[in-house]
């Protein structure tokens, strides 16, 4: 239950955010619903107190309130059934992660499986691989379980800014503008400096100083340096090597645009910078790492994960599994030696668990093969063993 | 499943909420709709004239009641923002949001992206999902040797096979095998001329002289590891007429059978070729979502007791982790005294107790007179 905890909060969290996102739209639409149809009823109540019962009049201004009545009954059931519609998703991804604690071992070893998925569909989404993310989630039919549609929002508005263009960038900030003054973002400001810039390249500087009176009069004055900079750049020609100038004018200003975007869209979200996949890795790696691993090609285990050549590399730089005991394993059943299963050293010094020597000579009767060395031995000739671990 | 739960009941109410809220707006305002309507309708009918003073007073009635509704809906809707934000607030509670603060940044990226890569491309092949793993080869732009890949498309066409119940292709790579698999003491191609068998006998019209040929050919190499296995399945014969879903071996009929034998050939075809049985990513990020919590946990123990340091040290993890499943693929010797791990056999020492300790160690206990332990170290 402890690893639902500590990994899943990303699959809940989003889908809240989203939740929260969606309130919040339908509270707006409905103060502004409101706003249209108490002023047409204002309006009307205004016509009846003057005395005026000109019915040609009132059924007029009745009909606008009616218009208005509709337009908000139908407003509002549109924003709360997106509401619910968001409710539920964080209900289905509760109730799958309830299936962890399952009785069921093929239920379980199922989620398990899915928990991988949906682990790397999120690392392919951070990691650009897009397509990937979207056929994988597809094929296993978990897309209502990932973060896909965050991502792939993002997608767009990073292309664009790769493009060049600021449009779905500012888009973007609008629709979640009061989140993004929250965190103090100053990610929209910056794009509009951008854009400043790009008037000055292109050498329209009547229409950059016009765009900065549209925009960075009523900044922050957090911002004052980085206006007045921007600002000494119409004295510049487009092509001046003078720092810090030459550096305003750089190309990779949009990279650094994209960069705060895809920090923002995360943060906007509440999803760490790091994915859940390689935390996840890079502890597996750690408790499974031992010396043996390393240790060169004599005696690996082709089931040891870290003795993989990809994972040895990866796991090279991490501390190793923190081990206090010694665990010996019986070799023919794979049963620990404790004090339930007592190792019996035979005459030619093997050491078997009991559990399994027992099984062993049920079926041919009192004399054992061992299994190594394919000698007969007789059970009488067994010795117990005490084996002490500390 | 604490933390589920409590999340749980939270949504639980939101939606519940939600849903009376939307149902008591519907109704509230299409009463005042209906209302309205029917107001119009009645002034309409008065044409050019004058409203009377009843109709203007009903007016103002169903007017006064429209406001104060669309505004106590707004309201309404406001305070259920109560119960939204305890969602989140028990969110926070029960899941731990930074359990980025374990993870080594640099280990992952840069140089060492397409390791990973490489990784999750391999377990794509092990898993069957071939047109997604050559999406991701794409898209990244991997370079996977050829030789890497072909085993996975043998492995997955012929478990394709299985899963359709079709033995054909297994039977051909068991028996091209045949010598390796001995070696490995696989039982693997007598269980599939045994399935073979079953499925004959299973099918209608039964042509037991077929099945009886089927089994002269076939099982004659295995009658010394699978006696009794094949005077069983002879004796299957004797239920043909009656239908072997009536016999007592009816439990050979049970399509558990299939999903057995996809497990054994993965197994043994994954042990044959060298690679592990299980995908060696889900392996490691099992063991990774078993230790993440113990990890997390052990961090937080330290920044409460003002231990930073400690986990700076790259060695070793600062605690060990239990797996309950097979996931102990090396057995290391501890010395008990010193324990860490004693990895030259010159330097374990076997005891008359069968106690391994370092032997330089055994010195210093014999003088440290502070251990309860006596010891005998026989030349």
């Amino acid at each position: 239950m402890a690893d639902v905890s500590s990994i899943e909060h990303p699959t809940l969290k989003v889908p809240y955010e989203i939740l929260n996102k969606k309130f919040r739209l339908a509270q707006k639409t409905l103060d502004r619903e409101v706003c249209h149809v108490t002023t047409a009823v204002t309006e009307l109540e205004r016509v009846l107190f003057t005395e005026n019962r000109s019915a040609a009049q009132i059924s007029t201004l009745l009909g606008g309130v009616v218009e208005k009545l509709n337009s908000f009954k139908r407003k509002a059931e549109e924003a709360t059934q997106e509401e619910i519609e968001c409710g539920r998703v964080v209900k289905r991804r509760v109730d799958h992660l309830k299936e962890h604690d399952s009785l069921n071992q093929a239920v379980v070893a199922e989620w398990k499986k899915s928990r991988l998925d949906r682990l790397l569909v999120e690392y392919l989404l951070r990691t650009g691989c897009y397509n990937t993310a979207t056929k994988l989630a597809a094929s296993r039919g978990i897309e209502g379980l990932t973060n896909l549609d965050v991502f792939l929002v993002a997608r767009e508005v990073e292309q664009s800014l790769a493009a060049r263009d600021t449009t779905k960038c500012l888009a973007w900030c609008h629709d979640n503008k009061s989140k993004l003054r929250k965190l103090n973002s100053s990610l929209e400001f910056n794009v509009r400096m951008q854009e400043f810039i790009e008037f000055i390249k292109g050498d329209r500087r009547m229409d950059a100083i016009r765009h900065a009176r549209k925009h960075f009069t009523g900044q922050d004055t957090a911002h004052l340096p980085s206006i007045q900079r921007c600002m000494a750049l119409i004295a510049f020609p487009a092509d001046t090597e003078v720092c810090p100038y030459k550096d305003l004018l750089s190309g990779s200003r949009w990279d650094d645009l994209i960069a705060q975007f895809r920090g923002e869209n995360l943060k906007l979200y509440q999803l760490s910078s790091q994915s859940a996949f390689s935390v996840v890795l890079q502890s597996g790696l750690s408790a499974l790492k031992t010396p043996h691993c390393y240790r060169g090609s004599t005696g690996h285990n082709p089931d040891c994960p870290v003795c993989l050549r990809s994972l040895n590399a990866l796991a090279s730089p991490l501390p190793y599994a923190h081990c206090s005991q010694s665990r010996l394993v019986c070799n023919i059943s794979g049963d620990q030696l404790n004090e339930n299963n007592q190792p019996l050293m035979l005459p030619n010094g093997y050491v078997y668990g009991q559990k399994c020597l027992k099984n062993q000579t049920d079926i041919h009767n009192l004399t054992l093969s061992c299994v190594k060395l394919h000698e007969e031995l007789d059970k009488a000739s067994f010795k117990a063993v005490k084996v002490f671990l500390m | 499943m604490d933390a589920c739960s409590a999340v749980g009941r939270d949504i639980d109410k939101v939606l519940s909420k939600f849903t009376t809220y939307s149902d008591h707006a519907s109704s509230t305002l299409g009463g005042l709709q209906a209302n309205i309507e029917s107001l119009k309708t009645d002034i309409d009918n008065v044409g050019y004239g004058d409203v009377s003073e009843s109709q203007a007073m009903q007016l103002t009635q169903t007017l006064g009641r429209v406001k104060e509704a669309v505004s106590r809906l707004s309201i309404e809707h406001r305070d259920l923002h109560s119960s939204v934000s305890r969602v989140g607030k028990a969110i926070d509670k029960n899941f731990t949001a930074d359990f980025g603060c374990l993870a080594n940044d640099e280990v992952l990226t840069g140089d060492k992206q397409h390791l990973v890569n490489e990784v999750i491309c391999q377990h794509f092949y092990r898993e069957g999902l071939l047109d997604i793993a050559e999406e991701h080869i794409k898209e990244t732009g991997l370079e996977l040797p050829h030789e890497a890949r072909e085993p996975f498309f043998e492995l997955n066409r012929i478990l394709g096979a299985l899963k359709n119940k079709d033995l054909g292709p297994a039977l051909t790579w068991a028996q091209e095998n045949r010598d390796k698999l001995r070696e490995q003491n696989s039982s693997l191609e007598f269980k599939l001329h045994r399935l073979a068998y079953i499925s004959l006998l299973s099918q209608q019209p039964v042509n037991v002289s077929q099945a009886i040929e089927y089994a002269r050919t076939y099982f004659t190499p295995f009658v010394y590891h699978h006696e009794k296995v094949i005077q069983s399945l002879m004796g299957c014969l004797l239920y043909v007429k009656g239908g072997l879903e009536n016999s007592p071996y009816a439990h050979l009929l049970s399509p558990s059978q299939w999903t057995e034998i996809c497990d054994v050939f993965t197994r043994d075809a994954c042990s044959l070729l060298g690679l592990s049985v299980d995908s060696s990513l889900a392996v490691c990020v099992n063991a990774g979502c078993t230790a993440l919590p113990v990890l997390l946990n052990i961090k937080q123990v330290m920044a409460q007791r003002q231990v930073h340091n400690m986990w700076n040290t790259k060695e070793e993890l600062p605690v060990s982790i239990e797996f309950p499943d097979m996931c102990n693929f090396y057995l290391p010797n501890i010395c008990f005294a010193m324990k860490l791990e004693v990895s030259d056999h010159k330097n374990k020492v076997k005891l008359i107790y069968c106690v391994v300790v370092k032997k330089s160690k055994i010195v210093k206990i014999l003088v440290n007179s502070k251990l309860k332990i006596t010891f005998y170290l026989l030349e």
